[in-house]
């Protein structure tokens, strides 16, 4: 069982972040990630949104897809492209400094996939509707996928309470060491559905606090 | 009501950060013309900036700022161009408003850069005053700042205001360790926990010109605590004299009880001078190391646009109309938050170490200070 709060204080220092990850997750984290790559093909353009210190990123890059890769914290970046760099794989990803806000001057279907690991609980209301409605409709190719890996929130009150309470202690450490929180985004599937896109796969973890989801915007998409 | 609970709370915790709600607020009954604020996602700062608009018809725009003020997560890499774009794209303000000028606090001129925000969204930065009280002010003078609304200061309300966020904590520390070994004594402990600390803060300007004499000379790492106590060391010499005198005077005159509160209020005093410079908004933190840079104009690049003299909050430059360039005669005011060097376009400003190593315009663009003061480009390379 895995907490993502944790995520926050290994956050603040970007160059321990991934063992933390790993250890916090139990490892469970890298097999959604290698199931998620699994849908990346050799050649395709891939877009990678809060790529931290790239574990997607160069999963993608190394199935041979051609990777741009963004996040707007640029010490996670960095290490993200040392990464890069000692797995040989710099040629086929691009780093950029941006947020999802900034990505509407990419040219239309410019992407095959667009994927985001830990990255939509990060971000606002506002700007999970803004990609969802505005950007990827307009980036994506038809037929393109859209893959999320992230933390979510049991719609099961008992669930929820029982969460609450596992979550606790951590969130109050976390609160003290580094005075910040993660908040779970809510409703994913049904905002992505909302956005037009359709739905291939969802998979919860028994908790119901870590959501995988595949959706495909398909040809004849209406946004 | 709500702002008071708010205010009381914010303020007793207020070293913690506490996020709120980001996107647009609705002030009046604002057109199509009306002004748009903007501000970070502390909810104390969110309800007093309100506050200062009340009566005013204006779009305030709350940026992700994770929960921190305007001044620290500037500097400290949270409240970037990277919020700022993203609220002014997915708030939906563009669809409400005819212009594109947002007025934003001073203070945030050493995370947000002007000619990105253009570049990226076609919104001119309008650097507003440091504090939200003088935005009426401001509007009526019609964007321009007199110094004064320029200037942090640091008067009695703020000091008290510190002192509470440094001394709350501490004493529920306090008060719970008394509480399990030492209960008879839970009363005078929590009280001396609770005022020593706002002695020290109000008595503030009796001692700030030694600070200012010492700011310039190099200290170690290990001075954190003793570069500041002097000060905390002399009132804990008057604070013992006024013990024995009072026990004396009363007849309960004994050495061990002289001896324990003594001991007590010297941890109390050493635990409230931690930082207590980085509490104050007119110096650096004596934990960063950044203190001691300088900032070195290259009058060659200078073109006398004086965003430099609108961004600093301690005033520390001055137009030089003769040689149509910017000068920086108040220099040892400066607090190195770098907003100057960000704000320049021409990058015409650096830092320098007492080592003589220059620190690039880009770097402090780049690449923000976290808690103890360390660039994240320096833990790369160690």
């Amino acid at each position: 069982m895995c907490s993502y709060v944790l995520m926050k204080i290994l956050e603040s220092s970007p160059s321990r972040y991934d063992r933390g990850i790993r250890i916090l997750s139990l490892g469970k984290l890298d097999k959604i990630y290698d199931h998620l790559a699994s849908y990346i093909r050799q050649g395709q353009r891939v877009l990678d949104i809060g790529c931290g210190t790239g574990a997607l990123t160069l999963r993608a890059a190394n199935n041979k897809a051609i990777v741009k890769a963004i996040d707007i914290n640029p010490g996670m970046l960095e290490i993200a492209r040392q990464r890069a760099q000692k797995a040989g794989l710099e040629k086929n990803i691009e780093f950029s400094e941006k947020g999802v806000a900034e990505l509407n001057d990419e040219p239309p279907e410019a992407f095959d996939v667009v994927m985001s690991g830990l990255c939509f609980s990060e971000l606002s209301k506002d700007e999970i509707h803004y990609a969802l409605n505005e950007i990827l409709p307009k980036i994506l190719k038809p037929g393109g996928l859209l893959l999320i890996a992230d933390e979510t929130r049991p719609e099961n009150i008992f669930l929820r309470s029982l969460l609450w309470l596992l979550r606790l202690p951590l969130v109050i450490i976390t609160y003290i060491l580094t005075q910040t929180t993660t908040s779970a985004v809510r409703q994913l599937p049904e905002k992505v559905e909302r956005a037009g896109f359709t739905i291939e796969t969802v998979h919860q973890n028994t908790l119901g606090n870590f959501i995988e989801l595949i959706a495909k915007k398909e040809s004849d998409f209406q946004n | 009501m709500k702002y008071l609970l708010i205010n009381i709370f914010g303020t007793l915790l207020r070293g913690f950060p506490m996020p709120c709600k980001t996107g647009l607020i609705t002030i009046g009954n604002p057109g199509r013309d009306a002004p748009v604020f903007l501000t970070c996602n502390f909810i104390l700062t969110v309800e007093r900036v309100k506050r200062a608009l009340k009566g005013l018809d204006c779009w305030l725009l709350v940026a992700n700022s994770k929960g921190i003020n305007v001044w620290c997560a500037s500097t400290g890499g949270h409240l970037t161009n990277h919020s700022v774009i993203s609220v002014l794209k997915t708030s939906g303000i563009e669809k409400l408003v005819d212009h594109r000028d947002i007025i934003v606090p001073q203070l945030s001129a050493a995370g947000i850069e002007a000619t990105v925000i253009r570049k990226n969204t076609g919104w001119k930065i309008l650097w507003g005053p440091v504090y939200a009280k003088y935005i009426p002010e401001y509007l009526e003078r019609n964007h321009k700042k007199t110094s004064g609304m320029r200037e942090v200061r640091f008067p009695v309300s703020q000091r008290i205001e510190m002192a509470l966020m440094w001394t709350f904590p501490f004493t529920v520390i306090v008060a719970i360790l008394t509480f399990f070994f030492w209960p008879k004594m839970l009363i005078p402990l929590v009280t001396l926990t609770f005022l020593l600390p706002l002695l020290i803060f109000i008595s503030f300007p009796l001692y700030e010109k030694i600070l200012g004499s010492r700011k310039t000379e190099k200290f170690s790492k290990y001075t954190v605590i003793f570069d500041f106590s002097r000060v905390p060391f002399l009132l804990w010499i008057i604070f013992l004299i006024f013990i024995t005198v009072y026990s004396s005077i009363s007849g309960n005159f004994s050495w061990g009880s002289i001896v324990r509160w003594g001991f007590a209020s010297l941890v109390i005093i050493l635990l409230v001078s931690i930082d207590l410079m980085g509490s104050t908004p007119v110096y650096k933190s004596g934990l960063h190391e950044d203190r001691l840079l300088k900032v070195i104009l290259d009058e060659e690049k200078c073109t006398g646009c004086t965003v430099c003299v609108q961004v600093c909050p301690r005033n520390c430059y001055s137009m030089d109309t003769s040689r149509h360039i910017v000068t920086i005669p108040r220099a040892n005011q400066c607090v190195q938050c770098g907003a100057c060097i960000v704000a320049c376009q021409f990058d015409a400003l650096y830092f320098r170490s007492p080592d003589g190593k220059t620190i690039s315009p880009d770097t402090i663009r780049r690449f923000k200070l976290n808690l103890m003061g360390k660039r994240f480009e320096t833990k790369i390379a160690g």
